[in-house]
Order: structure tokens, then C-alpha cells, then sequence
């Protein structure tokens, strides 16, 4: 559970009020042993939780409580006080549960699966799950009364529609609110393009035809078969990603809710209600799969970019190690016979041995410069080498200290042990650090940056700290967030020591972790 | 370049570059410092003289056309093991630091552009080196296998007896072989043999 702001409780205030009257517009699609079937309060429930975090819940749980004894949902008077109030906490908390599981599994992973817009769909579909699988567990746990006995066909109905009204209400729901919330804060994010008339044409035509059929086939006394509008569904998904999924969605919705809120008797109305789930959970599951592959693409196409670069730095430091060669050489002999001819005219006239002596010295501190470059750009650049760690920090510190003056802040970085050893290749792992100390100065301008070393068990533990400024502070960003080029770069080098690069953040500071394998023994 | 006819008997410095200017710089530099030195462009024409011209020292470059400066030393050792080698190079690197010291036996290991008395002390090191070994190598050139398997007991300090226990003979061999090592290297007693055996004048 996170601590509350200030900030927090009109966001609080507004989710009861908005929690009480989608609750109260959802009462048309209720049934016997169910709520609704068409439940919007969820989808508010899970954008919520989706932007804040799984640890918010429990004050989604407080304010969902008071919207219900505000409107008189729950009575206090009334007997089985305690499973009315423990049956509204349930929902809240399972879906924290689900997102901060799904959130787990992905974390860490690289596949499509574990990209953002895959992971919010199988969040979607796995916070109604576990709501509706864990209803039975907690009525068990419950002290029994006779008005609460069910038998089973009674409890799978109603377990259904309870699943089926969440569900529907996320996918028509959460999508939305998420967006808006992702435009109106946090980074500022691009516009989606507008679509092309092209595919508006195409998705429209498909869904249309799609609804012909289903109404065809029901007018032939087949009842509302769901199989054009999963048809409908998966095309529109997989082709042009979520927004047209969501589109189609609310179309399909749209077009059958109004019906069902008729005259239907339970179980056609539970029936009709199945078969637009399953067509909305494919039509939303295409759309996300759909987007994690346009995501992944995107960033293999960066990753690709990032190997051209490094590719073109490589030739260059070739070529730059070539032309130091090539200078030494010639060098060498300039500089014996420079240091030849000051000695030799030391004793003659004072203007040829001034002379000597220049070109003597000139030649000396080309030479000196010639071995510096050499050792920064091609002495043992592909060889690992034992290096201490404070020195490596020292190294990055330096290099970053122009920018750190030019923000107005400063790096702590005290009591690293000297003995603390590390086998790196000592430009890339700095360039590792630089670049970690540079994202840390560029997210806290202006602020004290805490640089900390120490060996856990093998291991080196280097970690980058720095505040969060105020703005920026959420700490359910969507894995990846904020993953500029530099990072990619500094996971790849530390991954190649054969350490690790993790963020693991606190409430007010974020903050990078290296991990390396230490070096045990004395340095040489 | 000094004229050898001039001092015959001391040892002379070959300095390997495939940059002629280079070479014929180094050479001259160490001229100077009273070490006779000929400058070589082609490892090959320098292994061909060999068996005319005994080298004290041989200054190499490591990357050099078709043959390197580590072929070159294994060739070069082959065929007169009492040399002693510097290494310079413009591309340095530890991998080759390590082989040049520690597998090829070199003094030193020279980055260009070329530090001047660490050159000239290489060389002198190397000079000194080199007279030790072609020193005993002359000396022990004389003995009989037996004769060289009880000098090496005897230097280390090893008793008639014990020599005679370690290498299956009786002490009465051990006593003829010493006396003929005394005779061959004209030397008299032990403290004698001892300083011969590192190669010090007696």
C-alpha cells in the first residue's frame, strides 16, 4: 500500500462518484444470482489500477466502499453486513492481484508477450478471472447463512455473468480513460496518426458484413451466433491494433446492448452476453497482439540503428588507430634525431642550440601525445582487464562533470572501497557508467546524484540514485518507459560483462543497479 | 655506423625495422653511445649473416611484412640461442608485452615513439646477457655429457658424495670427472667454478 498524497484524494473523490453512477447505469443487464452483465465500474476500477499501480488498490477499495454506502448500495442495518461489505472489497483487491502478477511474469522477459500493449490485454482478461475464481474461496471462508446457499449450476451462472460484466465493462471502458490519461499527463506523447480512409473503409465493411450475417443467421432461428463477430473482431485486431479493436468493439456493444436490456428472460440474456464477451476479449486480445508486434518491430529497427553506429564508431576508431601508427613511426625517427641534434649544437652558437632545443622538446611532447591517444584508442580495447571500481567511478564522474556544473548539481560518491575489483574493458563498462549518470542528471536536474559501490556476496553492486522530481514521480510507468538509447546501451555493455542492469525504485528516488561479478584476490 | 674492422671482438647491436630511416636512426643513436650497430630492413638478410656475425643484441620491430617480430626471434634463436632481443612496436598491446618478455625471452618491450634511455638500457642489459651465455657456453662447449651432469650438482653446491648417490657412479668417477673439469676450464677451486657457471670472468 502506498503512501496517499494530497494530490491523490480528488482523484479518490471523483472515482467514488463516478464508481456510484456507473454502478447505478449498469442495473438494466441484471440478472438472478448476478449484478449486470455489462458492468462499466469495472473498466473505471482497472484504468485506474493500470496507471497507478496494483498498490493503490486499497484505497480504490476505501473509496469503492464509501460510494457504496453513499448510494445505499450496502445498508448498515441490514443482516450479512459483514459479506456485503467483504464481497465489495474483493473486486479491488483481485485486480490489484492480477495486474501486479501479470506485471511479474512480464518483468524481465523479451518477448512479445511481455510488451506493454500485449500485457494490459492479458491483464484484462486475467483481473475478471480472478475475481470470479475467487468469489467461492471467500464465501467458504465466511461464516455460513442459509440465504447465501448455492448449488452449483446456480454458482457457475452467476460466476459467468459477474465475469462477462467485468469484462465487458474493461474492454468498452478502461481503453479510453487510459488513453486520455496518457494524454493529458505524464510525458507528453505523440498523437496517434489519423487512420487512412483506406483502412477506416476496410474495417467498416468487415464489421458490417459481419453484422448482416449474425442478423441473417438469427432471423433463420439459429439465435445470436457469435462467430461473424469473432471473425469481425480478430481481422479489425490484427490488422490495424487497438484503437480500431476498441472501435469495433464499441460498435458490436453498441448494437446489442440496447437489446438486451430489454425484455430478455436470464439465461438468453446470460447467453447473448457470453457470446459478446468472447467476440470482445478476441477482438481486444488481436488489437494488442497486433500492437506488441508493431512495438517490437519498432524497437528491433532501433536496436538495428544502434548496431549501424557501432558499427561506423568501430571503423573509426580503426582508422584512428591506423593514423596514430602511422604518425609514431616517422615520429620515432624525428624524435632520436631531434634529441641528437640538441645535444650535438648545445655548445654552438645559442640561436641554433635555442632552435634544437625546440624542435627537440616539440618532438618529445608529440611523441608523449601519440602514446596518450594510443592508450584511449586502441591499447587493449577488446581485452578485459582487472580494473578497481573506484576508479572506473572516478573515470565517469569526471567525464559527466561539465554537464553536472551546467544543471547546477553535484554527484556523491564517498567511501568506495579501493580494493573492490571488477575484469571489464574499461571504455565500455565507463561508457556505461557515463551513460546511467547522465540519465540521472538529465531526470533530476539540479539535484544530488548518489553514486555507491560495495561487493554482495560475489558481486559488485554499483547504484545510481537520484530524486524524482515531483512531476515525473509514478511509479507504475509501463515497463520500458523512459528507455532511452543510453540505457540500451549501458544493459547492453553490463550484460556482456556478464552482470546485470535493473531499476529499482523507491517511492521518491529512482534508482539504476549494476551488478558485476567481483574479482576475488588482490589487484596486481 | 662504426667500422667492424676496427674493433673486432666487441659485440655488435642489430637493430630490425622495416622503416629503413628508423632503423639506421637507432642504429646511429646507439653509436652514440658507444654500441656498434647495423640497421637491417629485412629479417631474412639478417638470419643469413648469422653464422659469420654473432649478434650480442638484436633490437626488433614486431609488425613487419611477411615474417613478424615473434617468428623472427624463434628463427633467430634457433640459430644462436646466446642472443638477446628487445621489442619495439608501435602497436602495443599486454598480449604481446607478456609474449615478448615471457615466451620469447625479451629484455624489454618498446613502444614507439621510442623512450631513449630505457632503450639504451635494454640494450647494455642485453649486451651483458648475452657475453654471460656465450661465456659459459664456451666453457661447458668442452665437457662430456657426465662431465656437464656433475658440474651443474657441483655449482649448486652439492657434495662429491652426493653427486656420486644422485647420478648412480661411484664417488671415485665423480672425484675424476671434477679433475677434469678443473683442468678444461683452468680454474682452481670451487668458488671459481661457481662464478663460471653465471657467466663471470675469472
Amino acid at each position: 500500500m502506498i503512501d496517499l498524497r494530497a494530490s491523490d484524494l480528488p482523484l479518490l473523490v471523483l472515482y467514488a462518484l463516478a464508481f456510484a453512477l456507473l454502478h447505478w447505469t449498469a442495473s438494466p443487464w441484471s440478472g438472478a444470482g448476478f449484478f449486470s452483465l455489462w458492468y462499466p465500474p469495472a473498466g473505471l476500477r482497472f484504468a485506474v489500477l493500470w496507471s497507478r499501480g496494483a498498490r493503490f488498490a486499497p484505497w480504490l477499495v476505501l473509496a469503492e466502499l464509501a460510494a457504496d454506502f453513499s448510494a445505499g448500495v450496502i445498508d448498515i442495518g441490514a443482516p450479512g453486513l459483514l459479506q456485503a461489505v467483504i464481497g465489495a472489497m474483493r473486486p479491488g483487491l483481485t485486480y490489484g492481484l492480477a495486474l501486479a502478477v501479470t506485471r511479474g511474469i512480464a518483468r524481465g522477459k523479451d518477448d512479445t508477450f511481455s510488451l506493454p500493449p500485449m500485457m494490459m490485454g492479458l491483464a484484462a482478461v486475467a483481473a475478471p478471472a480472478l475475481n470470479a475464481l475467487l468469489v467461492a474461496p471467500i464465501d467458504a471462508l465466511l461464516p455460513a447463512d442459509a440465504g447465501r446457499y448455492r448449488i452449483g449450476v446456480d454458482i457457475a451462472i452467476s460466476l459467468t455473468g459477474l465475469a462477462v460484466g467485468d469484462l465487458l465493462g474493461i474492454l468498452v471502458l478502461a481503453p479510453p480513460l487510459l488513453w486520455i490519461a496518457a494524454l493529458t499527463g505524464g510525458p507528453r506523447q505523440a498523437l496517434p496518426r489519423p487512420p487512412a480512409r483506406r483502412a477506416v473503409l476496410e474495417d467498416a465493411l468487415v464489421l458490417s458484413g459481419c453484422l448482416l450475417l449474425t442478423i441473417a443467421l438469427w432471423r433463420a432461428g439459429l439465435g445470436a451466433q457469435p462467430a461473424p463477430g469473432l471473425l469481425a473482431g480478430a481481422w479489425i485486431g490484427l490488422r490495424h491494433g487497438r484503437i480500431a479493436a476498441w472501435l469495433a468493439i464499441v460498435a458490436q456493444v453498441l448494437a446489442f446492448l440496447p437489446y438486451s436490456s430489454g425484455q430478455l428472460d436470464d439465461a438468453t440474456r446470460l447467453e447473448l452476453h457470453l457470446g459478446i464477451a468472447a467476440v470482445v476479449l478476441v477482438t481486444w486480445l488481436a488489437g494488442s497482439f497486433s500492437d506488441a508486434q508493431k512495438t517490437a518491430r519498432i524497437m528491433l529497427e532501433r536496436r538495428n540503428r544502434l548496431l549501424f553506429q557501432a558499427e561506423r564508431l568501430k571503423t573509426l576508431r580503426a582508422m584512428s588507430v591506423a593514423v596514430i601508427h602511422e604518425i609514431s613511426q616517422p615520429l620515432s625517427t624525428l624524435a632520436i634525431e631531434a634529441g641528437h641534434l640538441a645535444r650535438a649544437t648545445e655548445h654552438l652558437d645559442a640561436d641554433i642550440a635555442e632552435s634544437a632545443a625546440l624542435v627537440d622538446r616539440k618532438a618529445r611532447d608529440l611523441s608523449d601525445l601519440v602514446r596518450r591517444l594510443r592508450r584511449f584508442g586502441g591499447r587493449d580495447v577488446d581485452e578485459p582487464s582487472l580494473l578497481p571500481v573506484s576508479m572506473l567511478l572516478q573515470t565517469a564522474c569526471q567525464i559527466v562533470a561539465a554537464e553536472l556544473r551546467a544543471s547546477g548539481g553535484r554527484i556523491d560518491c564517498l567511501g568506495i572501497a579501493p580494493d573492490l575489483a571488477v575484469q571489464a574493458q574499461e571504455i565500455e563498462l565507463t561508457q556505461a557508467l557515463v551513460n546511467l549518470l547522465r540519465n540521472a542528471v538529465a531526470a533530476s536536474p539540479g539535484e544530488t546524484i548518489a553514486l555507491r559501490a560495495g561487493a554482495v556476496a560475489d558481486e559488485v553492486r554499483i547504484e545510481v540514485t537520484n530524486p524524482l522530481v515531483a512531476a515525473r514521480k509514478t511509479d507504475a510507468q509501463p515497463l520500458g518507459a523512459g528507455m532511452g538509447i543510453g540505457l540500451v546501451i549501458a544493459r547492453t555493455i553490463v550484460e556482456a560483462h556478464g552482470g546485470t542492469l535493473v531499476r529499482q525504485d523507491d517511492v521518491d528516488t529512482a534508482r539504476f543497479v549494476l551488478s558485476l561479478p567481483l574479482v576475488a584476490g588482490p589487484l596486481p | 655506423m662504426t667500422d667492424p674492422a676496427a674493433s673486432p671482438a666487441a659485440p655488435l647491436v642489430a637493430v630490425l625495422d622495416d622503416d629503413a630511416d628508423l632503423g639506421a636512426s637507432v642504429a646511429r643513436l646507439l653509436a652514440r653511445n658507444r654500441m656498434d650497430a647495423r640497421a637491417f630492413t629485412d629479417p631474412r638478410a639478417l638470419l643469413a649473416i648469422l653464422p659469420d656475425c654473432a649478434f650480442g643484441c638484436v633490437i626488433s620491430d614486431i609488425q613487419m611484412g611477411e615474417m613478424d617480430g615473434f617468428a623472427f626471434a624463434d628463427a633467430l634463436r634457433a640459430r644462436d640461442p646466446a642472443v638477446s632481443l628487445v621489442f619495439m612496436t608501435a602497436w602495443p598491446t599486454t598480449a604481446h608485452a607478456v609474449d615478448a618478455v615471457r615466451r620469447h625471452g625479451g629484455i624489454d618491450y618498446l613502444e614507439k615513439p621510442i623512450d631513449e634511455p630505457r632503450l639504451i638500457a635494454a640494450v647494455a642489459e642485453g649486451l651483458g646477457w648475452s657475453a654471460r651465455e656465450r661465456r659459459i657456453a664456451a666453457m661447458t662447449a668442452a665437457f662430456t655429457r657426465r662431465e656437464r651432469d656433475v658440474f651443474d650438482l657441483l655449482v649448486r653446491g652439492h657434495s662429491n658424495k652426493e653427486i656420486a648417490e644422485r647420478l648412480a657412479i661411484s664417488a671415485r668417477t665423480v672425484e675424476d670427472h671434477r679433475a677434469a673439469i678443473v683442468t678444461k676450464t683452468r680454474t682452481n677451486g670451487l668458488a671459481q667454478l661457481i662464478a663460471l657457471s653465471r657467466g663471470e670472468a675469472v
